[in-house]
C-alpha cells in the first residue's frame, strides 16, 4: 500500500474514533471546547506518529506484540517471551513520548496543561496509540508507517473536533480558538449563546454525541458496520 | 474530606465510568453476557482498588521523595500494568472459573484507562494511603456496578428494534449518556444533603 493511500485510508475508511472506536476516554471528555480537543488532537497525533516510527524502526521484533496474549497467540515459550518484549517495548514507548508531551505543553501552555488534567498522561494507553504503536504497521517502511500513523492522527482529530465544535456551538454558545493579537479566542454564537443546550457540555452529552456521530458514520460509510467490528478486533 | 463523602464521591458522584468518562471501552465492549460483564468489571474493580493505594505508595514513597515527577505517566503505566498481570495470576491459581467466563484480556486490562486514571487523580488530589484505598474500592464499586447496569439494559435493548446504524456499540454509547444524565441526580447538592452539610 502506498503511503498516500494509507493516509487517506486511515482518515475515512477506517476513522479510528467514528468508526474503529478507539480513544473513546479522551475523546469524550475533552470534547466540551474545542481549543481542548485541538491540544489533545495534537498530543495523540505527535505520539501517535513518533511511536509509529519508533515501531516501524523495530519491526519484526515487535509487530503483532499483543498477539501473545490472545488465545491461540504464540505457542512456544521462546516466541511468547519475545512478544511480551515487544509489547513492553512499545508500551514503554508510548508512555515516555507521552511524558515529554506532557512536559512541553506544561512548559509552552500551562493552561492548555490544566484543562487537559488527567486525559493527557492517558494518551499513553489510548487505543488508537496502543493499538499502532504496539503493533506497528507490519511490513511498512518508516515512511509508510508515518503516514498511515499520521493518517490515524488526522482521522481522529478531524472526529474529535468535529464532536468538540457541536458540543461547544450548541452546548455554551461559542466557540474556543486560540487567542491571536486583538482576537480574544471566544467567538460567541448568536442566539444559542443566549439559550444554549447546557445538557450538551456534561459527560452523558459527549457520550451522546459520539453515538449519533458513530451512527452517522456508519450510514455514510457502505462497509462501515462490517469494518468497524473487524477493525476493531484487529487493534 | 470524610470516609462517606470520599465513598459517595467516588462511588456515585464522579462515577469513573458517567462522570470521568475512563474506562468506558472497556465497559461498552465487555463480554456478552452478565456473567461475564461481571467478571471483567469485577476484576478492573479489585484491579483500581490494588493501583489506587500501590500509586500512593510509588508517587509518595518513590517519585517524590526522589524528585522524579515527571515519570509519574511511564511509571504509574507500567505499575498498573504489572499489577493487572499479577492479578491475572492470582486469579488463575485461586479462581480459574471466573477468569474464563469472563475472557479478561489482559494487554486491553492490564493498560485500562480507568484503573491508571484513578492513580491519577488519587496522587494528583494528594489523597493519603487509607483515603486512596478508600477511593479505589468506592470507584471499582461504582465501575462494577455501571457496568453490569449497561450490560443488563444493553440485553433488553437486543430484542427491541433499533435502527441498523445504532445496534451495537453507537447504542451502547447512547445508553450510558442517558444513564449519565441519571447520575447527575447525585450531584454535590445531593452529598451536601446526605452529609447534613
Amino acid at each position: 500500500m502506498t503511503s498516500g493511500k494509507a493516509l487517506w485510508n486511515s482518515i475515512l475508511s477506517e476513522n479510528p474514533l467514528a468508526l474503529l472506536f478507539l480513544g473513546l476516554c479522551p475523546a469524550i471528555a475533552v470534547s466540551v471546547r474545542v481549543i481542548d480537543a485541538l491540544w489533545m488532537s495534537a498530543g495523540v497525533i505527535l505520539v501517535l506518529v513518533l511511536s509509529g516510527l519508533a515501531m516501524a524502526l523495530l519491526s519484526g521484533e515487535s509487530a503483532g506484540a499483543e498477539a501473545v496474549f490472545a488465545p491461540g497467540g504464540a505457542e512456544s515459550a521462546t516466541a511468547r517471551g519475545s512478544l511480551a518484549a515487544g509489547w513492553m517495548r512499545a508500551l514503554l514507548i508510548t508512555s515516555f513520548l507521552t511524558a515529554s508531551f506532557e512536559a512541553g505543553l506544561l512548559a509552552l501552555a500551562p493552561t492548555a496543561s490544566a484543562a487537559l488534567g488527567i486525559y493527557a498522561p492517558l494518551i499513553a494507553v489510548n487505543c488508537l496509540v496502543r493499538g499502532r504503536g504496539m503493533s506497528g504497521f507490519p511490513h511498512s517502511s518508516p515512511g509508510g508507517s508515518m503516514a498511515a500513523a499520521l493518517g490515524r492522527g488526522i482521522g481522529f482529530a478531524g472526529s474529535l473536533v468535529l464532536i468538540a465544535l457541536v458540543r461547544e456551538a450548541l452546548g455554551a454558545g461559542t466557540i474556543t480558538l486560540f487567542p491571536v493579537g486583538g482576537f480574544g479566542g471566544t467567538i460567541g454564537i448568536p442566539i444559542l449563546v443566549e439559550q444554549p443546550v447546557r445538557a450538551l457540555g456534561f459527560a452523558g452529552g459527549g457520550l451522546l454525541c459520539l453515538g449519533y456521530l458513530a451512527g452517522a458514520a456508519r450510514l455514510i460509510s457502505p462497509h462501515a458496520a462490517a469494518s468497524s467490528a473487524s477493525g476493531r478486533a484487529a487493534e | 474530606m470524610s470516609w462517606v463523602a470520599i465513598i459517595l464521591t467516588f462511588a456515585l458522584v464522579d462515577n469513573v465510568i458517567l462522570s470521568r468518562l475512563l474506562g468506558v471501552e472497556a465497559a461498552a465492549f465487555a463480554p456478552g453476557g452478565m456473567r461475564a460483564a461481571a467478571g471483567v468489571g469485577g476484576f478492573i474493580a479489585v484491579l483500581m482498588a490494588v493501583s489506587a493505594v500501590g500509586g500512593w505508595a510509588v508517587d509518595s514513597q518513590v517519585l517524590m521523595p526522589l524528585g522524579f515527577t515527571l515519570l509519574r505517566t511511564p511509571v504509574f503505566v507500567f505499575f498498573v500494568a504489572g499489577l493487572a498481570f499479577a492479578l491475572r495470576a492470582i486469579c488463575v491459581r485461586f479462581l480459574p472459573s471466573v477468569l474464563q467466563a469472563a475472557g479478561v484480556s489482559i494487554p486491553e486490562i492490564a493498560v485500562n484507562t480507568a484503573a491508571l486514571g484513578l492513580v491519577l487523580i488519587t496522587t494528583r488530589g494528594e489523597y493519603t494511603a487509607l483515603e486512596s484505598l478508600v477511593a479505589g474500592l468506592a470507584a471499582g464499586a461504582g465501575y462494577f456496578f455501571v457496568t453490569a447496569m449497561m450490560m443488563a439494559i444493553s440485553e433488553r435493548l437486543e430484542v427491541e428494534p433499533v435502527p441498523r446504524a445504532l445496534k451495537g456499540f453507537p447504542l451502547q454509547l447512547i445508553t450510558a449518556g442517558l444513564i449519565a444524565y441519571a447520575f447527575m441526580a447525585f450531584d454535590r447538592a445531593f452529598l451536601a444533603r446526605v452529609l447534613g452539610g
